[in-house]
């Protein structure tokens, strides 16, 4: 079994690399958002002394990458049905835990490799110095949030029909899960309801901890983590083993065929 | 080898498999014919574990399909209707990542892998993406794939879907030399007679129902046909072809 999971995540690996146009565009993102969004809210934002708003954003934006990274990457299990690959996983000797497994830790390789690819520039950039025990905590968060995001995505993937639905996506999953986390301003800033709504958000904990590892000499100014770093480890265990655990029959359901298996009979 | 009582499975409120009793025999190379819409991807299936039966059971080398569905799926390999190869992976990377899925050592994978890409015709292909072959070439690699753990039972779910002739008369050859160096099970459903035919025994499936099962020479003797396809209009009263395209929608061909 472990020599299947392996599998499952070395073809996610060899993908990835051969995937120019994806390698690019997830390296070149946060920079995107780093030097545009970064000079135009510079001027709004009044953080403590020595703290300015790309500084700010670095966190948020690793843990953007790793959105993107993990959460994508599990979704390509849609793109898995339809080329028939997730049936040959459902065929294989392994039993289906060990499938949706190999997924996230696809996700969670993905989204560490990109994070790490992006820390290597963007810290320096945002003139970042790191601890040692900074940069074990950011190290850690990077990977459990890619396992969390990636395992979230798998429920995703087994419950839309096609890929076809990726605005939706889009629009409903990426976009609030990127401006529910942190990444961009405070929690605190937020109204009760719409607080609530963001902790429901794996990354939201995965930022957190970002800033806890990263932005620790403002955080009695109030602009460091913002819950403790125990809960959010907590939070994130949570979201994978669900995730996970929901992933499983889904994956599953209707055995890997796109729509019901009636209408795979009648081609 | 492969065993079924009373199988059945419903999708909602459509039957599309009701109490079929089946026997494939050890090494046999068993034929299950019948029109698209028949229900014989439904039984291969149910018999891959793939879907759960609503009514009765079955088993494969004596393991039952739904309570010991990890061992069914070691002993059997499938090659489905549609291809499971990533086709942004070479052939060899495919094969390689199925090695994975089916537990062969790595060594051991090589070697096996090494003589299959020989025994298909693939070895100048072997780093070719999936995706530059061939029709049959693709489904050469896909039938490879399937056999690559050396399974007792193989499924070829209407494998020449889609082939031209030439690569239907090499699939054919390929599977002759499997069986011939192997001694597996073949369980192949098709709705091409001309298929059936060269099979040890023959099951014939319509609208879910078996309607015939025994050796061509029986089938055609006992319904006093010269040709299988004969037997089908026999035993339904009507024709297998016109069945054939009455149930399938236009323009779904691959």
């Amino acid at each position: 079994m472990a020599r299947a999971v392996w599998g499952i995540v070395a073809r996610e690996f060899v993908r990835f690399l051969r995937q120019r146009g994806r390698l690019v565009s997830s390296l070149a993102r946060p920079f995107v958002w780093f030097v545009f969004a970064g000079a135009g809210f510079r001027a709004l934002f009044a953080g403590p002394p020595g703290l300015d708003y790309p500084r700010y954003m670095a966190p948020g934006l690793l843990g953007m990458v790793v959105l993107f990274g993990a959460f994508l990457a599990a979704l390509s299990t849609v793109t898995d049905r339809d080329a028939g690959v997730l049936r040959l996983l459902l065929v294989a000797p392994v039993p289906r835990g060990a499938v949706a497994l190999g997924k996230a830790l696809g996700a969670t390789l993905l989204g560490t490799v990109q994070a790490l690819a992006v820390a290597l520039i963007l810290l320096p950039a945002a003139r970042l110095s790191l601890t040692p025990g900074g940069a074990a905590l950011a190290f850690a968060a990077v990977v459990l949030t890619s396992l969390a995001a990636g395992a979230v995505g798998l429920v995703l993937a087994a419950t839309i029909r096609s890929i076809e639905n990726f605005s939706g996506v889009m629009n409903f999953a990426i976009f609030p899960m990127l401006f529910l986390c942190g990444a961009f301003y405070p929690m605190r800033n937020l109204a009760a309801p719409l607080r609530a709504l963001a902790y429901l958000n794996p990354i939201a904990y995965g930022v957190d901890l970002l800033k806890h590892a990263l932005l620790a000499p403002w955080s009695a100014a109030g602009y460091g983590g913002e819950l403790a770093v125990g809960c959010d480890f907590a939070a994130l265990a949570v979201f994978a083993g669900l995730g996970l655990a929901a992933a499983t029959p889904l994956l599953a359901r209707e055995g890997g065929v796109t729509r019901a298996a009636f209408s795979g009979e009648r081609r | 080898m492969i065993e079924a009582r009373g199988l059945g499975k419903d999708f909602g409120a459509v039957r599309a498999l009701d109490g079929l009793d089946l026997d494939v025999g050890e090494a046999e190379f068993f034929g299950f014919l019948g029109p698209n819409g028949a229900g014989k991807t439904t039984t291969v299936h149910i018999l891959a574990t793939l879907l759960r039966p609503t009514r009765g059971s079955a088993r494969i080398s004596g393991h039952d399909v739904v309570r010991g569905s990890l061992a069914v799926r070691k002993s059997i390999g499938l090659v489905f209707q549609e291809p499971t190869l990533d086709r942004d992976l070479t052939v060899e990377e495919n094969l390689r990542f199925a090695a994975r899925l089916w537990d062969l050592p790595g060594r051991a994978a090589r070697a096996r892998i090494d003589e299959l890409l020989r025994q298909f015709g693939l070895a100048e292909r072997r780093d070719s993406p999936v995706r530059a072959l061939s029709g049959g070439l693709r489904r050469a690699a896909d039938i490879a794939r399937g056999v690559l753990h050396r399974p007792r039972v193989l499924f070829l779910d209407e494998p020449t879907a889609g082939l031209d002739p030439r690569a239907r008369r090499e699939l054919w050859q390929f599977i002759r030399d499997l069986r011939a160096a192997s001694g597996m099970t073949v369980f192949l459903t098709t709705h091409y007679v001309e298929e059936a035919e060269p099979c040890d025994r023959v099951a014939v499936l319509d609208r879910g129902h078996l309607v015939a099962q025994g050796t061509p020479a029986e089938l055609k003797r006992a319904a006093g046909a010269g040709s299988l396809e004969e037997v089908f209009l026999a035993r339904t009263g009507r024709p297998l072809a016109v069945a054939d395209a009455v149930v399938a929608p236009p323009g779904r061909d691959r």
